[in-house]
């Protein structure tokens, strides 16, 4: 036994590393983030390219393809209709759906688990939430109403995490039934297979709910609001890169720092810019920037915050990574499992809020197949990048993955093409899904990165 | 060495006809089996008894011949949707687009037999159907055998796709295939509501008895003479008197007229046709080399590859016939919904789910390597006496989603349950 256990460790795996002696630091340069190699701009895009290339590519091909399709779509929609400002604010809208849920999914594909129940719980959550508005009925203040539903989902999300993380019966079982379960007492929520549950936008504390879609904020108030957080979050940034690089710790060049301020700057002009604009008519106007892109810029900020800069998020990922490895480490496996089970299911809820909302406050058990909307946001989770096997994915991911599929959806719908409307919107997203693996595991496949499928 | 929890451990994996020369040998070594997590069928034929037994006191109409007939067309579609998945399953993949597939080759074949329309001969029309959905098995197989792209991904991408797809087949909103006047459509409504005569259901009964009783006992007889471990003789005569008895049952429940008015009386053909499917692919499995392939794989791929199994041929394979699968149930299904939309293209697709729940509460492993087309059939049984047992006592069907969701969990936990305690981890 022992003759055997020394012999097998010798052989190939040190022939390799001599052979590849003069590639072994571009390897190993692909996996570490730029900021670690670089002293300057140069050398800060030359580490990140090579990062690209190795397959390691973050959110770079969804943003790509994602400008491919708005420029398709421009080109082909009649009057290149595709990038009007009302489009494009209705195609944001369309998005939260898939968006928020694909933020859900991800943070239980980081730990190599599934969710099929998020589109029942969502709805759940959302009608949770109308119904505790109704007037007459409870008539809640509209933060209680929904404080209410996303802890219903919570608890919802935890119970199903228990049952995965202590007896261990598969997520996908776990969740598959939780969906079935949950699309049932939907149906019972609603009141039956005809029921409803709107929210009157005349009454002051109902409009709230109302508008978290569909409510605008005042142009004005938008530049300043924009104004503030381009600041605040400008100078956070720079502080920190600077405490960083006065302490002797690895940041980013001074550079790249301000760079991404004027990035991020940029970006909201340009959003807010296309927000105020009027979008009705001269008579009737429509402009400001929609309350939901805020509250999903808010969420997209907690997710990040949470997975990337706190012990929570670390243990996300160890697990999502090996399991084992992270409990020898003395990672409570469970606790983790149901916490994030239990986020999974809150977010997912207030997803299912903001859906009743887009659908201009109506609920009905036509508004969304809770079936159909989970496997959209798990194409989102993927198209933007998220791994199914765990440990590999952000936040941000999700929330391009969801563009994405509002983007397709809508834009073919402005083709005018009859009957192959309908069709194309199932075909063009798992067109997408398809090419989107099928890249990530080609990009793999040629690099010395393990991390892959 | 000498303790006896040992041996009863080791015996534990072994199959009782290796270990037993009497009946009652037989059944310690089974019960052996079964009490190390190692069950069978055993859970979800209790399981069948269970929902009968409860519905029964329910509502007494629900053991009635009339229904037990109902409540197996209603289950064929899950069935043979159960057969289809566990073909991926087995291989440790999954094939989430076997509803959607089964949604397509409806559509399909109602298109190819219309008259004003491609107005082919309605075997003709089966058989290119089943060859395009084969043909989109390969191609989903191709993807995640050669690819290395992940099924669950290839398959929802598939999903997708192909809703959109059978939309653009279905063209227009409707197609139907209820119209009689036209043979073809007619042959294609027979398959789900037509039966053999009463006197027919009786001599096939007879034949197959007469076939397989033989064929069963000679094999075992040969095997016996050769010195190979076999069931004692006692139990080949017990296994031929079940499926007899079994046999006669089932054509005297489907014999008895069971219209409100008039008469409709004898052995619907969807039963023999869910027989051929299950009998063929257990043949196929539990019988040939491609089938143990198929159980190495899904047990350990890389020892199957070191061991020379060509493991993305079989892969391939494993698709082509989930999807082959699902499109026999496509026939079906278009037979039983008569006119086909694209709503009832969208309710396809919920099948798969419950495909999945069937396959696993049947007894099928989500993890490969582990599970018998056998599972799905009764797996399927379960799901359809659920539904139609709950549809007796006036229940919604939304409610009745709820209750299979808690059979799901039953099931698997009873699964990990069992195991764990088991003296080998599966």
């Amino acid at each position: 036994m022992t003759a055997d256990a020394s012999q097998t460790p010798t052989g190939m795996p040190d022939a390799t590393v001599v052979t590849n002696v003069a590639d072994a630091p571009e390897v190993a340069a692909a996996d570490v983030p730029p900021e670690l190699l670089a002293d300057s701009l140069r050398q800060y895009v030359r580490a990140w390219w090579l990062r690209v290339r190795s397959g390691n590519s973050g959110v770079l091909p969804v943003v790509l393809a994602i400008v491919l399709v708005a420029v398709i779509f421009e080109v082909i929609t009649p009057e290149h209709a595709f990038l009007r400002p009302s489009n494009l604010v209705y195609i944001f809208g369309l998005s939260t759906i898939y968006m928020v849920l694909a933020m859900a999914e991800t943070v239980v594909l980081l730990l190599g688990e599934i969710d099929l129940s998020i589109g029942a719980v969502a709805l759940i959550g959302g009608v949770i939430a109308f119904k505790l508005v109704q007037q007459p009925g409870p008539d809640w203040p509209w933060w209680a109403a929904i404080l209410a539903a996303l802890a219903c989902c919570g608890v919802i999300g935890a119970l199903q995490g228990t049952l995965v993380a202590r007896l261990r019966i598969p997520s996908f079982i776990v969740t598959l039934a939780g969906f079935l379960l949950f699309s049932g007492i939907l149906v019972v929520v609603l009141g039956g297979a005809d029921g409803t549950v709107g929210v009157n936008s005349s009454v002051a504390n109902q409009r709230v709910i109302y508008d978290l879609v569909q409510g605008l904020i005042v142009p004005v108030v938008g530049w300043v609001a924009l104004a503030v957080v381009v600041a605040a979050a400008g100078a956070a940034l720079w502080l920190r890169a600077a405490g960083k690089r006065r302490q002797g710790l690895t940041a980013p060049p001074a550079s790249v720092t301000a760079i991404r301020i004027a990035l991020v700057a940029l970006v909201g002009v340009a959003v807010v810019l296309i927000c105020n604009g009027n979008r009705g008519t001269s008579l009737v106007k429509v402009e400001g920037i929609p309350w939901v892109i805020p509250i999903v810029l808010v969420l997209l900020g907690a997710l990040t915050m949470l997975l990337q800069r706190t012990r929570f998020g670390r243990y996300v990922y160890a697990i999502g990574g090996n399991p084992e490895a992270a409990r020898r480490a003395g990672i409570s496996l469970a606790a983790i499992r149901i916490w994030a089970f239990a986020l999974c299911s809150a977010t997912a809820g207030l997803g299912g809020i903001l859906l009743g909302s887009f659908f201009y406050g109506q609920y009905s058990t036509n508004t969304a197949d809770p079936g159909q909307v989970v496997l959209y946001a798990v194409a989102a989770a993927v198209i933007g990048g998220v791994s199914l096997f765990g440990g590999r994915g952000k936040a941000i991911h999700g929330v391009l993955g969801g563009i994405m599929i509002g983007a397709i959806a809508y834009g073919v719908s402005l083709l005018s093409l009859g009957q192959l409307t309908t069709p194309l919107q199932y075909i063009l997203p798992g067109g997408v899904l398809l090419g989107a693996v099928l890249v990530d595991v080609q990009s793999r496949r040629g690099t010395g990165s393990v991390t892959g499928v | 060495m000498i303790d006896p929890t040992a041996a009863d451990l080791a015996a534990a994996d072994v199959p009782p006809e290796l270990l037993a020369q009497s009946l009652g040998q037989y059944f310690r070594a089974w019960w052996v089996r079964v009490r190390s997590g190692d069950s069978g069928v055993l859970p979800v034929v209790l399981g069948i008894a269970i929902v009968a037994i409860s519905f029964q006191i329910a509502n007494s109409t629900f053991l009635s011949s009339q229904n037990l007939v109902n409540l197996f067309e209603q289950s064929t579609v899950y069935m043979l949707l159960a057969i289809a998945e566990i073909f991926a399953l087995l291989l440790g993949e999954i094939d989430l687009s076997v509803g959607l597939v089964m949604g397509l080759s409806s559509v399909t074949v109602a298109e190819l037999v219309q008259p004003d329309k491609a107005n082919l001969p309605w075997w003709l029309a089966i058989i290119l159907t089943l060859l395009a959905c084969s043909a989109f098995g390969a191609l989903q197989g191709w993807c995640v055998a050669r690819l290395r792209m992940p099924s669950f991904i290839v398959t929802l991408g598939g999903l997708l796709i192909l809703e959109g797809v059978a939309i653009i087949v279905l063209g227009g909103s409707l197609v139907g295939i209820g119209n009689t006047q036209f043979i073809n459509e007619r042959v294609l409504y027979d398959i789900f509501n037509g039966e053999f005569r009463p006197v027919i259901g009786w001599i096939l009964l007879a034949v197959l008895v007469g076939v397989f009783g033989p064929a069963l006992w000679l094999r075992e007889a040969r095997k016996r003479r050769h010195g190979l471990e076999t069931p004692p003789p006692s139990l080949t005569a017990l296994k031929i008197i079940l499926m007899a008895a079994a046999g006669v049952g089932i054509v005297a429940i489907c014999n008895v007229n069971r219209a409100h008015s008039g008469t409709i009386e004898g052995v619907p053909y969807i039963i023999p046709i869910v027989l051929v499917v299950l009998g063929a692919s257990t043949v196929l499995l539990q019988r040939t080399r491609f089938g143990r392939y198929v159980y190495a794989i899904g047990g350990n791929a890389e020892a199957a590859r070191r061991a020379g199994v060509r493991v993305p041929t079989v892969r391939i394979w494993g698709f082509v016939l989930a999807a082959l699968t699902s499109g026999i149930a496509g026939v079906l299904f278009a037979s039983w919904q008569v006119s086909l939309t694209t709503n009832i293209i969208k309710a396809a697709n919920s099948y798969v789910l419950l495909a999945v729940a069937a396959a696993v509460i049947g007894g099928t492993s989500l993890f490969g390597g582990r599970g018998k087309t056998i599972h799905g059939v009764l797996g399927g049984l379960v799901i359809g006496g659920i539904y139609n047992g709950l549809y007796l006592i006036g229940v919604s069907s939304q409610v009745i989603n709820i209750v299979v969701a808690g059979v799901l969990l039953v099931a698997a936990a009873i699964d990990v349950l069992s195991r764990r305690g088991a003296p080998r981890q599966a």
